[in-house]
């Protein structure tokens, strides 16, 4: 076993904070109050510096994201609209985010943006059941939407690029993933992963390279990896459970993360966080932290890199973002 | 599914609701609890009891305790110092020895029993919609560890549309009263509802609840709804 260490806790609101992101050592955090944190992380600084302006959206901020290696944010809302944020280039080196577009098309709650590891593709996701691909330029000024896809039953929950094919995944409150797949141009549903028996919260890839693979988080409490088998004669993706890991969590999963270490973390409304490490193609738990943020709620588990080593930071109920580490035992 | 369990319900009157057996006042007054809603509590009872001879008057700490809840609390409207002082306080209780402050399911039921149906001029304990016996708590009574409530409310009609506001108006009430290490979990009674699954899976999704909190019309009726529990 090894022990998962807290390194920082951050109290940042007093409401939930829902979501989380890095890029180049910034922090970005969304809470149900509309306000949009940013937080330096680099140095073991962790300075507030900067708040986005809260009369960007009407209701509460769900997902947050950042344009890969860059600093330009996307952030969905209960307001059913997605902003758009840039850095304002400053002499005097104060970060500072100004509203860069407004993005408007969803009838109810979008609850997840994510970027594609390029940056020229956004996805978003809702409560109108379905998932928009939209394709921007170099500033991320301008956002055109190429694709709506409609076959999720009931709410998205979440959608996550795959980190280098042209993939896209999608988790609902239909208790399903669906995997999307752009057939020239055109972004059609390549599978539907079919075995959680609650909403799926989040999912997350695989990142090692020549593998397809995905871990899931349902409202069942489980966490699955699935992994890609190969394509039939009507070009669909064959898609099979292959794994339930082991039986950690007592209640609902709101976030997976499989980081580039090849480890996954979860996290969810039992206050454990949990890492899980596989061995000979058996996943084992490696760690696990009870009441990782007391006796509140962890909405997400992201992993990071931070001078050199890769931490991990949750976000929850208690407006709380904490920072942990893994330390091997010997 | 046609069976109708509460179609047409023996209406209580508030004073047959189930209370608890032991004489209530004097627990409350006497008791070893100590959190800021039962002294609130007590101070409210103290005003009918304070003949010279009450108990109540000979227990000096907690008559102390009655006199600060009664001075207004600092308002402030900084919020870094609000954060502050949320910290702290977490800090204090995780110090303070450990204070016990155990929840049962008669404390759940003064909660949400006086919340009023959003079609009758009733309460969702007058029209048996929430019962004792249908409230199952698991509480260890220790702030730092997490605790859970299951409640199975009986709608008064199989297709009753308003079963999801019932639902999240209890949700409501007892998320904004019960300490935070509470999981809440609102089922409707099997075999009350055409729509159970669906209505339990909607009322148990934290994402969906947080953004009908955040759609006034909907929190209008709530609010309403609540009125009648202060």
């Amino acid at each position: 076993m090894s022990s998962i260490n807290l390194i920082k806790s951050l109290k940042l609101y007093k409401d939930k904070i829902w979501s989380l992101d890095f890029s180049q050592g910034i922090l970005a955090t969304g809470s149900t109050d509309r306000k949009i944190k940013l937080v330096n992380v680099k140095n073991d600084d962790f300075a507030l510096i900067d708040v986005l302006d809260e009369t960007a959206h009407k209701k509460a901020i769900r997902s947050v994201a950042w344009r890969p290696h860059t600093s330009l944010l996307a952030a969905g809302s209960f307001d059913s609209t997605v902003s758009i944020w840039a850095r304002e280039e400053s002499a005097d080196r104060t970060f500072e985010m100004d509203l860069l577009a407004i993005i408007e098309g969803h009838e109810n709650e979008v609850k997840g943006v994510a970027w594609s590891n390029d940056g020229y593709y956004l996805a978003t996701c809702s409560r109108d059941k379905s998932v928009w691909i939209w394709e921007t330029d170099e500033n991320g000024e301008e956002y055109e939407c190429i694709s709506v896809l409609q076959e999720h039953s009931q709410d998205v929950k979440h959608v996550i690029w795959h980190p280098s094919q042209a993939l896209l995944a999608s988790s609902s409150y239909d208790d399903t993933v669906r995997i999307w797949k752009d057939y020239d141009d055109d972004w059609e549903c390549a599978a539907v992963l079919n075995g959680h028996e609650g909403t799926v919260w989040s999912s997350d890839f695989d990142k090692t390279e020549g593998v397809l693979r995905l871990c899931s988080g349902s409202d069942d409490s489980t966490v699955r990896v699935w992994k890609y088998m190969g394509d039939d004669e009507d070009d669909q993706q064959e898609w099979v459970c292959e794994a339930i890991l082991p039986d950690v969590h007592k209640r609902q999963v709101y976030s997976v993360a499989w980081g580039s270490n090849g480890l996954i973390a979860s996290a969810g409304a039992d206050g454990v966080l949990a890492i899980y490490e596989e061995v000979d193609g058996k996943w084992r738990v490696l760690a696990k932290h009870e009441l990782a943020h007391g006796v509140y709620e962890i909405n997400v588990v992201k992993w990071l890199e931070l001078n050199g080593k890769t931490i991990l930071a949750t976000g929850g109920d208690d407006g709380i973002v904490n920072f942990w580490s893994l330390e091997k035992l010997a | 599914m046609s069976e109708f369990l509460n179609e047409n319900p023996d209406i209580l009157e508030e004073n047959q609701l189930p209370t608890r057996k032991e004489d209530r006042a004097k627990d409350l007054l006497l008791g070893g609890f100590s959190n800021e809603t039962t002294l609130e509590r007590r101070r409210l009872l103290l005003k009918i009891d304070h003949s010279p001879r009450s108990q109540v008057l000979q227990d000096i700490e907690l008559l102390d305790k009655l006199l600060s809840i009664r001075t207004p609390p600092e308002l402030t409207s900084d919020e870094d110092s609000l954060q502050e002082s949320e910290e702290e306080s977490i800090a204090s209780q995780n110090n303070e020895e450990e204070e016990l402050d155990l929840i049962d399911a008669q404390e759940i039921y003064d909660l949400i029993a006086h919340i009023s149906d959003p079609e009758h001029p009733l309460s969702l304990g007058q029209l048996s919609i929430v019962n004792i016996e249908d409230i199952e708590v698991h509480d260890s009574g220790k702030q730092n560890e997490m605790a859970e409530v299951l409640i199975r409310i009986t709608p008064t009609i199989t297709h009753c549309s308003l079963a999801t506001l019932i639902g999240l108006g209890i949700r409501v009430r007892l998320e904004r009263s019960l300490p935070p290490r509470f999981r809440i979990t609102i089922l409707l009674k099997k075999g009350t509802h055409d729509s159970e699954n669906q209505v339990n899976k909607q009322l148990n999704d934290k994402e969906r609840v947080a953004a009908a909190c955040e759609n006034d019309q909907l929190l209008g009726v709530v609010s309403k709804m609540l009125v009648t529990c202060k």
